[in-house]
């Protein structure tokens, strides 16, 4: 069901024409390497080109444009996956079904798409020093802001400690002092460069044909002189030791996160395995975690484990009072130790198989999740496809996530609490 | 039961009343794997005080949200883990006048809603089991504390109004949950979550007359009483306090700014004028409106921004939120662009313009699930039929825009929360 064509060298165009939706969406990603010397510079980029082209030099007139497509929004896309960063556009728009007679949407959309990506409004050969200066500034409040949310804040610092050394520790949208240092001309060369090397992945879900698609997307690369790099293959966490690090703030309730590495990644044939693991140990409202720490021992409203395939790397968070810390590290570390001992039920197997397996069908429910899955599966170093890997999820037995556990070691932890430092 | 076609929105539902005063929608969506059932009682937060069977009730802040939670305790089983043994997954929320319990699932949809259907309407609740809540309920109380984007609508809601309980915060507090007790669950479940209370509104692939057969079958066909809520919330249209600031740790300062509105009604009168009033809100400071673009160019504001009409049962406030370090040049440009407006009108070509924007997004909107069954239900309970938004649209004239606004924007219904950075250094 997902078409994927070679538009040109390095450029990917993945389709999954569905006629089912009442709107398409298509994300235009360039890929970058996660660097410190130019993350600042990959998140900006999108939000600099978004403020005027060449045909609508400010806000008001592509505001009006994007209204009169009946609502069509176009936003500033920026990713961190892995090893890698990708900056570009995610585009949505109405079905051309529901449009008035004669009217067309996808069409200028992706011709609207070009334009911002191509033409930007320049002065002097450059991108104008006012609309660099605004969005480097709101850039700096989005990266602030992250403070305003303490359980993304206290996730934030894990792994920042947690990947000293590694490139997934730096932030997905760069450091403030990056984004503070970064010039309209070092910014346009940067664009440049985007543009000749970086290699693109397009994705698209919608009522049109791959092949339609295309054609409309052809004339975006034709001019461009083009000479596309490949990235170096996605690499586990470069090792480093662990830390135990404790930060307070003026809050009422302390966030505990946890660290932890396996080496088993989403290359791995054991792949399929640990997500089950995590299933099972944290993810939802079965698993042990909150059945334990939350429902048994009332420790916490929020508990719950993630685990980063691309790296190797498990989490746990959880907020909790002040003085419950080492009470809770107690119950989450008995907990890995019931799933290490085999000590999981049947019916905790299949409730964890059956929400990874229920969660991959509905992807194919929802654009965004579609878009989120094919648009950084194969980018994230997954070689599995949506079918693969549930038919490899259900393969999974209970020996298999036991093992999967046994691999998780601690690694690093961060506290949030409040009170005096 | 009985369908009704929308062919522009390439969209039917299929409706009907159970004898038990229940009302079914199912939105069929054929193809997908997913479906998707809201099971929904007309009662959230502010309903604290009722009557039922000839008695009067006051209950304590936060019980609509406590009784959401220990909804999932049935005799010796455990909700959750029996919607996950089939494949499914289920929550709830609680809002200031709705309470929701909902579960999506790709398999053994009918043994999915049986269950739905029997947990919500199966009260069973302990002292212990009641004790326990409350430290969980605890910690999700200390979470909202932390957040700013709670405590700035929470004090903006203390500013504006002197009666309605939109004031208290949906989860109560440390003190008004300890005033908890089984037997307060158990009298607000009968008064609210009696069928004829209720809507269940199902979107998928499913056969809608499935969905009701079940909901009689596991609901039976007795209608019930059903508690009457004493609304009797005075409010003036002016706002007690015109500003409130605290401090918290952000990174920047953030603000919520709204204009108080008459109560909504019910039934397509009041659903026009929601439309009226979100249309308002686009022109005086949605992303195209002059006033976003201004500020956005000045840097006064960022894509932090944005706002609408808010309606919650026996209030409504036209709001905007974002952070800014001037949220009062926020506030002056937007009471001057609304004087401009009454005055200069709206230009025919951009009221269309605008309206096609509105009108699509809706459309787009229609996609998700969620936002669908929510929409459908929420309508239901203001006795309108949801997907009958576009003629409502395009029945709208500038004119009733311009009125909306000439009435609302005053500085005599403005109120403005603000919450500042901690005068420190930040922690590193």
């Amino acid at each position: 069901m997902i078409e994927t064509k070679l538009l040109f060298p390095g450029v990917t165009l993945r389709c999954c024409r569905d006629t089912r939706f009442k709107q398409g969406a298509m994300s235009i990603q360039f890929l970058r390497p996660m660097a410190k010397e130019e993350s600042a510079m990959n998140a900006l980029l999108p939000a600099v080109l978004l403020r005027g082209t060449r045909n609508h030099p400010d806000l008001k007139t592509i505001t009006e444009h994007l209204d009169a497509l009946y609502g069509a929004s176009v936003n500033p896309l920026v990713r961190r996956i892995g090893d890698y960063q990708t900056t570009g556009l995610y585009l949505g728009f109405m079905d051309d079904r529901f449009a008035l007679p004669g009217d067309r949407v996808l069409e200028p959309v992706l011709d609207f798409a070009g334009e911002v990506l191509l033409e930007p409004l320049l002065e002097n050969g450059t991108f104008l020093s006012s609309f660099v200066e605004g969005e480097k500034k709101n850039l700096i409040a989005t990266i602030e802001s992250d403070l305003n949310d303490k359980r993304i804040y206290a996730m934030g610092k894990l792994l920042r400690v947690m990947c000293q050394g590694d490139p997934f520790g730096l932030p997905r949208l760069g450091e403030k002092e990056d984004v503070s240092a970064i010039g309209p001309e070092a910014l346009y060369d940067h664009y440049k460069k985007v543009l000749r090397e970086s290699p693109v992945e397009i994705f698209y879900v919608g009522s049109a044909a791959p092949e339609a698609v295309a054609e409309l997307l052809k004339p975006m690369f034709t001019s461009l002189q083009r000479e596309p790099v490949t990235l170096a293959p996605q690499t586990p966490l470069r090792g480093g030791t662990g830390r135990d690090v404790v930060e307070t703030m003026e809050v009422s309730q302390g966030k505990l996160c946890l660290g932890y590495v396996t080496p088993i990644t989403n290359r791995d044939p054991e792949f399929p395995a640990m997500q089950v693991f995590n299933a099972l140990f944290g993810a939802g409202m079965t698993s042990k975690l909150f059945q334990n720490v939350r429902e048994k021992k009332s420790l916490c409203y929020s508990i719950g484990s993630a685990y980063y395939g691309t790296k190797g790397i498990v989490t746990v968070s959880a907020g909790i009072d002040f003085d419950k810390e080492a009470e809770t590290r107690e119950e989450v570390e008995k907990q890995l130790a019931a799933c290490r001992n085999g000590f999981i039920t049947e019916e905790e197997l299949t409730a964890a198989k059956e929400a990874l397996l229920s969660s991959l069908r509905a992807t194919a429910d929802s654009l965004s999740a579609l878009e989120g899955y094919y648009a950084t599966a194969a980018l994230s170093g997954l070689a599995l496809s949506r079918e693969q890997y549930m038919a490899a999820v259900e393969k999974v037995t209970l020996r298999d996530a036991v093992e999967a556990a046994k691999t998780v070691k601690p690694h690093t932890s961060y506290f949030l609490r409040g009170g005096n430092p | 039961m009985r369908k009704f076609d929308y062919p522009e929105l390439d969209e039917c539902v299929y409706r009907e009343e159970l004898p038990n005063g229940l009302h079914v929608a199912v939105i069929p969506r054929k193809g997908f794997t997913k479906s998707l059932a809201y099971f929904v009682t007309d009662y959230g937060s502010i309903h604290r005080d009722f009557s039922l069977d000839g008695k009067d009730y006051h209950a304590p802040a936060g019980v609509a949200h406590f009784l959401e939670h220990k909804m999932f305790d049935l005799p010796g089983r455990d909700v959750s883990a029996e919607f996950a043994a089939l494949g499914a997954s289920t929550n709830a929320f609680t809002s200031y006048d709705m309470t929701a319990y909902y579960f999506s699932t790709t398999g053994n949809f009918q043994k999915c809603l049986r269950l739905l259907l029997e947990f919500v309407s199966t009260p069973y609740f302990t002292d212990e089991s009641v004790e326990k809540e409350r430290g969980i309920i605890d910690q999700e109380i200390g979470m909202d504390l932390d957040t700013p984007d709670s405590a700035v609508f929470q004090n903006l809601t203390e500013a504006m109004y002197e009666n309605h309980p939109v004031r208290v915060p949906v989860l109560g507090n440390e003190e008004s949950i300890r005033e908890i007790t089984p037997q307060v669950l158990y009298d607000c479940h009968r008064a609210f979550y009696t069928p004829g209370n209720m809507i269940l509104c199902v979107i998928g692939d499913v056969d809608p007359e499935t969905v009701s057969h079940i909901a009689r079958e596991v609901l039976g066909d007795e209608r019930k009483s059903v508690g009457v809520k004493k609304n009797i919330w005075q409010e003036a249209m002016t706002c007690p306090k015109a500003y409130t600031e605290d401090a918290m740790e952000v990174a920047m300062p953030m603000f919520d700014l709204a204009f108080k509105c008459e109560p909504l009604g019910k039934g397509s009168a009041a659903i026009r004028e929601e439309m009226v009033a979100d249309l308002a809100a686009e022109a005086l400071f949605g992303e195209s409106s002059q006033l976003y673009l201004k500020l956005y160019e000045e840097g006064v504001i960022d894509t932090s921004f944005g706002g609408g009409f808010e309606t919650v049962d026996g209030c409504a406030m036209l709001l905007c939120s974002g952070d800014s370090e001037e949220p009062e040049t926020i506030r002056n440009g937007i009471l001057d662009q609304a004087r401009r407006l009454c005055e200069g009108g709206i230009p025919e070509e951009s009221f269309l313009r605008m309206k096609r924007s509105a009108l699509g997004r809706r459309i787009r909107n229609l996609d998700s699930f969620d936002a669908t069954c929510f929409r459908v239900c929420a309508y239901h309970f203001a006795d309108f039929d949801y997907f009958r938004f576009p003629e409502v649209y395009r029945s709208i004239e500038a004119g009733e825009i311009l009125d909306f606004l000439n009435r609302v924007v005053t500085p005599e219904r403005c109120s403005l929360s603000v919450i500042k950075p901690l005068e420190k250094e930040n922690a590193q």
